[in-house]
């Protein structure tokens, strides 16, 4: 589904330049759901924005459903991120004009395919993700939870290939959080999507198929949940985060 | 909902108050600008403008500022409404939109705002124009010259100003549209530009340059003139006010960066000098495009109280109710015309005299100008017949105010006034007087000045002997008589006077129909040199001068210009208003223009750093800081945007005006109606102020609301 090779990028600072991924590869299955995990300034917040198409890699190749992201030009790019790519921001982004329907629908607009199937498939979105309730709300009027779970509904609109997630538990209670990992399982179980999220919840990773830790911008570890309790994945991890802080050069 | 146009439509309609500040502004502008323009090329208004005169060149000054302003404001609000829009503009790219189907939309939106609001403001601009002069007119004074027409060719600026405007927006929008990383769109709103530390001197070294800079603009053209004899281009002689432009910003950023309340008060308004510091650049240039167009709109409030205060005092301080002047060979109403027409009102004089004038040659020192790579220079030359100048016998001067005085044979006094001096018009200091037509030649000794008050000033008397000696040959035409008189109840005798002043004009032939600078004796000088006069009426208006012309009596230009217009204290207090109502309509105008642009810019610039600033209010909360604290960092930032330019913007041009008030008269200093101008000048800065005050308490409380922030109970 998704693969990255060797992939590099640079940020220019007045004269000095940083360079943020070192060479990172990685691979995603269709219906996989893969968390991303890594201290600050990793580069996990790059990688991210290199597969969502917001800024190009430097060199090295991001393979999308046998397409290379990095040959294309901008309205083929736009094209991508509308029908093939979801995306669920830790600030929700939802427009505060629109309702909660609305906002599901948005993509759909965008894309110029909207059919009564997509207007019935929004509603079953709501179904699916408990927010029938509130769907003719505006973003004000509902809680931080209920907007994740709108924006994850609203990433599954246009039946994309892969659901990108930046943080998105990052601004929610344990309550709220719990819910939107439940509505990415239910993603995954039900609709059969593909769930590529970027983390530092080791509780929120926890739920993931397959946890990728970045380090210095290369991929220093990836650990299988396989069939492994939740809770002892979570330990793994933790074990892993803080091994990772011994081998660190300032410890 | 299923077409990307609809969302857009939803979206309007949600954030309809974004729409409206935007196409409130734009219209507000275009309409100010067409209001503006419709009046400044009207007929009525050129014909007290003359071309190339100086107060052509001050309207178009000050409206070049308001222009500027106007242009600006538009441009703050339009930034600011895509400032506001770019988070759905990010939103839109981000979820897969193109940026050409963005860009679509935004443009078919925009299209309609401003050709919309252009066109609102447009068309109003002239009925505004309209209505706002008959308001004027019905309310305050009303006069034949000021019946108002308009001239088509005012549209064309409208319309240059309309398609800024317009090519503004769409700039502005693409520019919005095509950012190229969708990320940056996204957090556009929480941007900010960073600033470099500012060292603490800034704030004094800025005074100091803005002090030098006033100084330095304001002494060095005469400097030049005056000392190096060369009349230096203006563009040049303008570079001397960059020092006080530079001292501003200098001011402006230790305002924003240090601020002015020294070490101690460092920790108390950490937070809000830290979000103003990091708005950076835009916030001072905002602040100093207010202070400009503060001062702008001052410089042109000022002018209406400046010139009416002291016109009122000088009229009230006239020792002579009714005093006027003519040739002897014009038929105008002598003593017992003037009596018979006083009893026909119903007024009783009380004082009656007059005495002759003659107009004699006198000598001086001419300013030869000359052409040279530097631009034009000049030389002082003597020339023993050089102008003509009236002059009065001493048992006249007696005659006409009660003061006796000695002179010598050959001893000749100037009489000048006794609040402005000379005014550099007139020198007192006259050597040799010559009977133009017969040649006799008298060389004299100029004593000590006489005093008046606006009567008689600009006079020479001189011994009765050598008067009667002078007078031989003068036929009628240069000989004159000034009547002096008053009467009882002078306040209440304004259909006499304005009975005698028709009287005085209808009688006045063709040949004194002069421009109150037309002198023979120049005259013959100017047409032997140049084959032309200046002042002749045929080519008067070339040179920025409105002919004067009897059918317009009533006029400004004839009142102010008329080389033998009455000095009747109840006429010129009554009419004053009516003389300069134009100009007073036209500043107010440029004013109004001005605060408009001021308050615009003030409310955008307030409004960004309530939107810039709602991720730190909204951490400020988290780390328990109480809705007091909250609302104080508020208050202080937006009040830096109001206060700083409005304090600085006001201080500057009410020193300016007192500087050329001081430095005005010979020898320096401030005189009394001066300081009654100026004092009512002062009053008006209080009314302004506390205008904008109000504007101020009313951006506060919606910065405040948008940042969620309470004024605390008092």
């Amino acid at each position: 589904m998704l693969t990255v090779e060797n992939l590099r990028k640079s940020y220019q600072v007045g004269k000095t330049s940083y360079e943020v991924l070192k060479g990172v590869s990685l691979n995603v299955k269709k219906g996989e759901f893969v968390a991303v995990m890594g201290p600050s300034g990793s580069g996990k917040t790059t990688l991210l924005n290199c597969i969502s198409c917001y800024i190009s890699a430097d060199s090295g190749s991001i393979r999308l459903g046998g397409t290379e992201l990095a040959q294309l030009g901008e309205d083929a790019l736009a094209e991508v991120r509308n029908k093939k790519l979801g995306f669920v921001f830790q600030d929700f982004l939802l427009l505060d004009g629109l309702t909660v329907r609305q906002n599901i629908l948005l993509p759909s607009i965008i894309g110029g395919v909207m059919t009564d199937l997509v207007e019935s498939r929004a509603d079953q979105l709501c179904d699916v993700f408990g927010i029938s309730a509130i769907r003719d709300k505006y973003p004000a009027e509902i809680s931080g939870g209920e907007k994740q779970r709108t924006a994850v509904a609203r990433a599954l609109i246009n039946h994309p290939l892969l659901i990108l997630a930046d943080e998105p538990t990052g601004n929610l209670d344990s309550k709220s959080t719990r819910a939107v990992i439940a509505s990415f399982q239910q993603a995954q179980t039900a609709l059969e999507a593909t769930i590529f999220m970027v983390t530092h919840d080791s509780f929120a990773a926890s739920f993931c198929d397959r946890v990728v830790i970045i380090r210095d911008g290369v991929v220093w570890r990836a650990l299988e949940k396989g069939t492994e309790e939740r809770e002892k994945f979570q330990d793994h991890l933790l074990d892993a985060t803080r091994e990772m802080g011994r081998e660190s050069p300032f410890s | 909902m299923r077409h990307f146009s609809q969302i857009y439509a939803l979206l309007r309609r949600k954030n309809r108050k974004q729409y409206a500040l935007l196409a409130g502004c734009c219209s507000i502008s275009v309409l100010l600008v067409t209001a503006y323009v419709s009046m400044m090329r009207a007929p009525t208004i050129l014909s007290v403008l003359p071309e190339g005169g100086d107060s052509r060149k001050q309207v178009m000054m000050v409206f070049v500022l308001a222009l500027i302003g106007c242009a600006v404001f538009t441009t703050y609000a339009s930034g600011l409404f895509f400032r506001q829009k770019s988070r759905e503009t990010g939103i839109f790219l981000a979820l897969g939109a193109s940026r050409a189907q963005v860009r679509s939309e935004l443009f078919r939106e925009l299209a309609v705002i401003s050709i919309v609001s252009c066109a609102v403001g447009a068309l109003l601009g002239t009925p505004l124009a309209w209505v706002l002069w008959q308001v004027f007119r019905a309310f305050v004074v009303d006069t034949d010259e000021m019946a108002l027409t308009f001239n088509p060719q005012a549209y064309l600026l409208a319309l240059m100003f309309s398609f800024f405007v317009i090519g503004m927006m769409f700039f502005l929008g693409n520019r919005s549209v095509k950012r190229t990383n969708i990320l940056d769109i996204v957090q556009e709103s929480h941007k900010s530009e960073p600033i470099r530390d500012v060292p603490r001197w800034y704030g004094v070294v800025g005074i100091a340059l803005l002090i030098l800079g006033g100084l330095l603009g304001y002494s060095v053209p005469n400097f030049c003139i005056l000392v190096l004899h060369w009349y230096a281009p203006e563009g040049l002689t303008a570079v001397f006010y960059l020092p006080a432009l530079a001292g501003l910003y200098m001011i402006l950023l230790h305002t924003i960066v240090n601020g002015w309340g020294g070490r101690r008060r460092k920790y108390k308004d950490l937070i809000s000098t830290s979000m103003m510091k990091f708005q950076g650049r835009q916030t001072v240039r905002n602040m100093l495009v207010m202070t400009l167009l503060i001062a702008g709109a001052y410089f042109a409030s000022f002018y209406s109280p400046m010139l009416g205060t002291g016109a009122m005092l000088r009229y009230d301080a006239r020792p002579i109710d009714y005093a006027y002047h003519f040739r002897n060979d014009q038929d105008i109403p002598q003593e017992d015309d003037v009596r018979a027409l006083a009893e026909a009102h119903g007024v009783a004089i009380t004082s009656y005299a007059q005495a002759p004038m003659l107009r004699l040659a006198i000598d001086g020192t001419a300013s030869v100008e000359e052409d040279g790579p530097l631009g034009t220079t000049w030389h002082t030359e003597y020339q023993e017949v050089l102008s003509s100048s009236l002059f009065l016998s001493a048992s006249g001067y007696e005659a006409l105010t009660g003061e006796t005085i000695t002179l010598a044979p050959n001893e000749v006094k100037g009489i000048i006034d006794a609040e402005n001096g000379n005014g550099y018009i007139f020198d007192e200091h006259v050597g040799v007087v010559t009977n133009y037509l017969t040649g006799k030649r008298l060389e004299v000794d100029a004593g000590e000045p006489l005093y008046t008050q606006d009567i008689l000033f600009g006079l020479y008397v001189m011994n009765d002997d050598d008067f009667t000696v002078m007078s031989e040959g003068l036929p009628d035409e240069w000989l004159e008589t000034q009547v002096c008189f008053n009467v009882e109840h002078c306040e209440s005798s304004y259909d006499f006077a304005k009975a005698l002043f028709y009287e005085i004009v209808d009688r006045s032939g063709p040949e004194v129909e002069a421009f109150d600078s037309w002198d023979p004796v120049i005259r013959d000088f100017q047409i032997e040199q140049n084959g032309f006069y200046v002042f002749d009426r045929e080519h008067c208006a070339d040179y920025g001068f409105t002919p004067i012309d009897y059918a317009q009596r009533d006029s400004s230009a004839f009142r102010m210009y008329w080389q033998y217009m009455p000095q009747f204290r109840v006429l010129d207090k009554a009419d004053f208003i009516k003389t300069t109502a134009v100009f007073l309509v036209l500043f107010i105008f440029i004013a109004v223009i001005c605060f408009a642009a001021v308050i615009v810019i003030a409310y955008t610039r307030s409004m960004t750093i309530a939107l810039t600033n709602q991720q730190v209010y909204d951490d400020l909360r988290h780390l328990g800081a109480p809705n007091a604290y909250l609302y104080g960092s508020v208050r202080s930032q937006v009040k830096r945007v109001f206060f700083t330019p409005a304090l600085v913007g006001t201080l500057l041009i009410y020193a300016f005006y007192c500087m050329i008030m001081y430095f005005n008269g010979d020898p320096p200093g401030i005189t009394i109606s001066e300081a009654a101008g100026l004092a009512a000048s002062f009053m008006i800065i209080v009314c302004i102020s506390a205008f904008l005050y109000i504007v101020y308490r009313l951006t506060l409380s919606q910065v405040c609301k948008q940042l969620a922030v309470r004024r605390p109970n008092v």
